[in-house]
């Protein structure tokens, strides 16, 4: 790592007239009847708070590192319950089968920056897990979230051009392509999208963060780089497999698809 | 025509589809109790019964899109499992009342079902194209898309794509609901010719005289419907 200039730390007070910036919003709102000062009040303090118990959270998890895999269970539950809370329809067992396929995308993925391309020794070594887990989990919880919410609602709206396909003898897997299809392609679309014209439009979060801490930017751009493509594989590896176990379990043995078992969600 | 006490068994007999069960619209709300159907190649028999009490999800239940209680089903005298289901499927086409055809031309739409795993034959055109004409549709909507079709036109597609992979088996749900007369006189003509080649169907249908003038026989289910029947047609009526 280089250092290319004496990185200029933050005190309380410089953070003090940052929440200037947020006060003069609240004024603005105030004087022009937005209703928005309230919610922006708790949002306010809200990140406050939660950035500084996560950030005393690392610190304990960076000294001891066996800490790591309950602060990994949560993230996973947490994540696990985001991906499927906004779902239009919703089925049983649909947490867990988002759960699974959020599991496997991430970890895998996560274990096999940290183990093999970072090489950190241990390979949960928190500096590079933790972070790398918490990018891979919110994108891969997006990804399965719509995903999951597009296949739910093809099987139903469409219901009857499955049942179609299944009544001119199609088997489950054949009727089940292209609601299948159509769905992991809208779970990755945003993902796509943002490879595209990233570094064009903005700079991405994290690369920000490292040149701001006083990273060399063609460090910060290798990260980002690997960043990119390890959020790709592990967006497309969670909604793959959540849409393959979500069409395991509405179609059944004789073929059927269980439509049924949707209920719809208000 | 003789109305059908479907209990004979000697109609078992010779049967190229035969089935018993209790249909249900959802688990614990049956609608139509211990329903017997033989049907025997070259036979058209008719469904009759008020609306609601079920004729749809019976026909569901016969082709398997839906589990019907204690359904036993025999195809030339195996199980759906033993045939597998998607084969069975494929031997007893549904026909759905409402049409339902993919966001794609009418030949893609006909050629789907040759696309499966199950698929006997590969999708021959002229002989779509001539079933094209003979239902009054016309073999040049072949490259139209399906979706900018009239119900009427669509309906007959649906017969067609139905017809094209050969069933041993057709059953209808109001085949006819959404077709002029002359439409109507084209697809019971198609429908006697396949039946004429063997094939066994079982028509549902309001029309009582289109019962009469296209069935060997007639299925009554009102002695079958339940109390739920009853009421879900009370609803309905």
């Amino acid at each position: 790592m280089i250092l290319l200039a004496e990185v200029i730390q933050l005190d309380w007070w410089d953070l003090c007239l940052s929440a200037g910036m947020v006060l003069v919003v609240g004024v603005l709102s105030l004087l022009l009847r937005l209703g928005i000062e309230k919610r922006l009040a708790v949002a306010s303090v809200r990140t406050v708070v939660q950035l500084l118990l996560i950030g005393y959270v690392l610190m304990w998890v960076f000294r001891h590192h066996w800490s790591i895999a309950p602060l990994a269970v949560v993230m996973v539950l947490v994540a696990g319950y985001d991906a499927v809370k906004r779902s239009g329809r919703a089925f049983a067992g649909m947490y867990w089968l988002a759960l699974l396929s959020l599991i496997a995308s991430a970890f895998l993925t996560t274990i096999f920056v940290t183990g093999v391309i970072v090489s950190a020794r241990p390979w949960y070594l928190p500096q590079y897990f933790v972070p790398l887990l918490g990018m891979v989990l919110g994108n891969s919880m997006t990804g399965i979230s719509l995903c999951m919410d597009h296949l739910l609602e093809h099987l139903s709206a469409r219901r009857a051009e499955v049942e179609v396909e299944l009544a001119l003898g199609a088997t489950r897997w054949e009727a089940a392509r292209q609601p299948l299809q159509q769905a992991v392609r809208r779970g990755l679309i945003p993902l796509i999208n943002r490879m595209m014209v990233t570094g064009i439009v903005s700079l991405p979060g994290m690369m920000s963060g490292q040149i701001l801490s006083g990273e060399d930017p063609n460090n910060a751009v290798r990260y980002q780089v690997m960043v990119m493509f390890m959020i790709a594989a592990a967006t497309a590896l969670g909604s793959i497999s959540v849409a393959l176990l979500v069409c395991r379990r509405l179609f059944n043995r004789r073929h059927q698809l269980r439509a049924d078992l949707l209920t719809k969600r208000t | 025509m003789a109305k059908d006490d479907s209990s004979q068994p000697a109609e078992a007999n010779g049967a190229v589809l035969s089935f018993a069960a209790t249909v249900s619209a959802a688990p614990g709300v049956p609608l139509l109790r211990d329903v017997r159907i033989h049907l025997r190649a070259g036979r058209i028999v008719g469904v009759s019964g008020p609306s609601g009490c079920g004729k749809t999800t019976l026909l569901r239940g016969i082709c398997g899109l839906v589990d019907a209680d204690g359904a036993e089903v025999r195809l030339h005298g195996q199980t759906p499992d033993e045939h597998g289901w998607p084969v069975f499927r494929r031997k007893v086409v549904l026909l759905n009342q409402r049409p339902v055809l993919s966001e794609a031309t009418v030949r893609e739409n006909l050629a789907r079902p040759f696309c499966y795993a199950t698929a006997a034959g590969a999708f021959d055109e002229n002989e779509a194209a001539d079933l094209l004409d003979r239902l009054t549709v016309g073999r040049r909507r072949l490259d139209q898309d399906a979706h900018s079709l009239s119900v009427g036109q669509q309906q007959r597609v649906c017969l067609i794509r139905a017809l094209l992979v050969r069933p041993d088996v057709l059953l209808m749900d109001e085949p006819t609901s959404a077709l002029d007369a002359d439409a109507v006189g084209a697809v019971e003509r198609e429908i006697r010719r396949r039946a004429a080649d063997g094939l066994a169907c079982l028509l549902v249908s309001h029309d009582r005289a289109q019962v009469d003038r296209w069935c060997d026989r007639w299925i009554d289910l009102r002695p079958h419907m339940t109390e739920h029947a009853r009421a879900a047609g009370e609803e309905g009526a």
